[in-house]
């Protein structure tokens, strides 16, 4: 008895001729994707080969979404640049992480020179001591985000900007905070015209559509509301900073406000972080303690009254005290202080400023 | 359907065509196991054709193996370094090719310090030639675009009126290589074409906080060599480090703390971020000056472990002291 027919049927004819435009249709798609395969994934330059083709632009020819204008006596020295979280590192290297780790969204670049004093062209050596500065826009999701880089990145002994709510300026550079936005100009020397320069182009700056706020003048952003639960009596003006993660070296740490208080010579660490609920932020002041503890952190007692009326936990750090507890959703405490009584001090009006807080809120 | 349509093949048949089809499968077989490429892509890049920098290295020499030199003017404490450990022609003989290489790396005024000082490149050429070199080059592959980098950064013109050819980078100039027992420098493009003609291969960077690997010194600045999407490597930030310690065995390397940036690198942004050290370190073992580099930062050695890595794989030593460094000031 035979097993197979000689000829096939048509129905047999069908199937293979469409299983042969399938096979077609896979091999086409193969040569399509590996003709446009990313050749940087296999250690290639392509920024290189993209340079080379194009002479000498990096960063993306996205135009930014908002009216640049040029500050008078000045303009454009090169093209726009705008970059995004896979290629920040092209312009900031080592430092994107921590643009990207706190919400990095875009960033836009532009420089502008002073005509008058310079002859540069985009080519080797044509002159070195031009008056330029660039400006640096960065897109960091959120108000907190936008925050959180400007603070940690903070430069001490400064100049604040009055028109800003978080601003300030130093010898050749501006710096401040606009909303979900973070921005910096930067000056190639330390010239009053440059800073007047870069100074009137913030003022331009912040009105622009894209910076504007409903009843929000120059420099305004969204309040950030754990900046007033601080104590204010001994508070250091503008000393505030977000961490957004491994606060203190601690991952369990995350999304805190640091501040620094004068207590005679010596300046004390306050910090404070809102968590979702109270278990949680219990939980937290349990992991950091026992954090703490694992790295030499020994328990020691309070001698503030007010204090050994609450669960706060107090340690000795290597010659400092850290203290630390949970109130409502918030965890909070004093970081390595080294004078325990006015640590203990701050910690108790720290304290009775959350308990208020969490008080009015179970009320409500 | 017809009768012959219908018609079942015999046994023989059968066997002729089971035979053939087999014969087939195996054909396809034996071509795809022979096209089939174990290593991918990187196949593109044929073994063969791996580099391995030169060795730039002068011989030791017992006391003069590091110097650190204090003053504020650069020309004068990278001059009075060269001198004491031996004078530049220790460094340079008469007809050699020089490469230099700067932290070129960001387009920023030399104001900031994220990049090499443009007076410290043009001495360095300037000594070069006097030492008898036929060329100098200074070339990097900067981070931002590298015409903006050089001219912005004034390195571009200093190096050119120093009488420096200034070689930019392009695909051409860039060779892959296997750093043997590296982990991260394995079949990776280096820009190496500019290197590979030159006898003698001086690194001059300026010393800086970085984010990521706590400094920016002498052995991070031969990061610029690095082709590629590097910035992988910022995840093991540390090993690359070590690994481009090893993989460059420079003449000579200098590391200038005149303008110490010790906070927001490495590319900072204010004058305010900067701290006057002025203390210039030439050496010729890039991790004894990276060692002592960092006390600037106010960093000890085991803070940075790209320097133990980099120590115990032979590139250099951490403990500076025992080399008997040679303190000295310009004036």
């Amino acid at each position: 008895m035979g097993l197979i027919s000689r000829r096939p049927g048509r129905l047999e004819s069908g199937i293979g001729i469409f299983l042969l435009a399938i096979l077609l249709l896979i091999g086409l798609g193969v040569f399509i994707k590996q003709s446009d395969f990313d050749m940087g994934r296999f250690g290639i330059n392509t920024v290189a080969l993209v340079l080379s083709a194009q002479g000498s632009k990096i960063g993306t020819e996205e135009k930014p979404s908002f009216d640049l204008p040029v500050p008078s006596g000045f303009k454009k020295l090169s093209e726009a640049e705008t970059y995004v979280p896979e290629n920040l590192y092209e312009k900031i290297d080592g430092k994107a992480t921590l643009y990207i780790e706190s919400g990095f969204v875009k960033l836009f670049t532009q420089r502008f020179v002073s005509p008058v004093r310079n002859v540069i062209s985009n080519g080797v050596g044509e002159n070195d001591d031009s008056l330029w500065f660039e400006l640096f826009v960065y897109d960091m999701a959120a108000v907190r985000n936008a925050f959180s880089v400007y603070s940690v990145q903070k430069r001490a002994d400064v100049e604040a900007l009055p028109a800003m709510q978080f601003g300030y300026r130093t010898g050749n550079a501006l710096y401040f905070v606009h909303d979900k936005y973070y921005v910096e100009l930067v000056g190639s020397s330390e010239s009053a015209d440059l800073l007047k320069a870069m100074s009137d182009l913030a003022d331009k700056l912040t009105p622009a559509p894209v910076f504007r706020q409903e009843n929000a003048g120059v420099g305004k952003v969204t309040e950030i509301p754990e900046l007033t639960l601080f104590p204010q009596e001994n508070l250091v003006p503008g000393s505030a900073k977000l961490y957004l993660s491994d606060v203190f070296g601690f991952d369990g740490l995350s999304d805190t406000f640091v501040c620094q208080y004068r207590a005679g010579d010596e300046s004390i660490t306050a910090f404070l972080s809102k968590r979702p609920s109270p278990q949680d932020a219990r939980t937290v002041t349990e992991s950091y303690y026992n954090f703490l503890v694992d790295n030499g952190g020994k328990d020691k007692l309070a001698s503030d009254k007010n204090l050994q009326t609450i669960k706060c936990k107090v340690l000795d750090f290597y010659d400092t005290t850290e203290i630390i507890f949970a109130i409502g959703p918030y965890v909070a405490g004093i970081h390595e202080a080294k004078n325990q009584q006015s640590a203990e001090k701050l910690a108790a009006e720290l304290f009775d400023k959350l308990n208020k807080i969490a008080r009015t809120t179970k009320n409500d | 359907m017809t009768d012959q349509d219908n018609k079942k093949i015999e046994r023989r048949q059968f066997l002729t065509r089971a035979t053939k089809a087999g014969i087939s499968i195996a054909a396809a077989g034996i071509v795809s196991a022979r096209l089939y490429d174990r290593q991918g892509s990187k196949a593109a890049v044929d073994a063969g054709l791996l580099v391995t920098l030169p060795d730039f290295s002068v011989p030791r020499k017992n006391g003069q193996t590091i110097c650190i030199v204090k003053g504020s003017d650069r020309k004068a404490t990278v001059s009075k370094a060269i001198g004491l450990l031996g004078g530049i022609e220790r460094f340079v003989a008469k007809g050699e090719n020089v490469a230099i290489k700067p932290n070129v790396a960001f387009a920023s005024s030399p104001l900031l310090g994220a990049t090499t000082h443009p007076e410290l490149v043009a001495e360095v050429v300037r000594l070069a030639y006097k030492a008898g070199a036929k060329q100098v080059i200074v070339t990097d592959n900067p981070i931002n675009d590298p015409a903006s980098c050089f001219t912005l950064t004034g390195i571009g013109k200093a190096a050119s009126d120093a009488g420096a050819r200034v070689i930019l980078p392009k695909p051409g100039l860039f060779r892959h290589t296997t750093l043997p027992g590296g982990k991260l420098i394995v079949n990776w493009p280096i820009f190496y074409e500019p290197l590979a003609n030159a006898d003698k291969l001086i690194g001059i960077a300026p010393l800086k906080h970085h984010h990521r690997s706590g400094a920016s010194m002498t052995m991070k600045n031969w990061y610029g060599l690095l082709g590629g999407r590097r910035n992988v490597f910022h995840q093991d930030i540390n090993t690359i480090i070590a690994e481009l310690a090893m993989m460059v065995k420079p003449t000579l390397v200098i590391l200038d703390g005149t303008e110490v940036m010790m906070t927001n690198g490495p590319t900072g942004g204010s004058v305010s971020d900067l701290r006057r050290a002025d203390t210039l370190i030439a050496s010729t073992d890039c991790v004894a000056a990276d060692s002592f580099g960092c006390t600037l930062l106010g960093l000890k050695p085991s803070d940075l472990p790209y320097l133990a890595k980099a120590q115990n794989a032979g590139a250099g030593t951490t403990d500076y002291e025992s080399l008997k460094p040679i303190f000295a000031a310009a004036s």
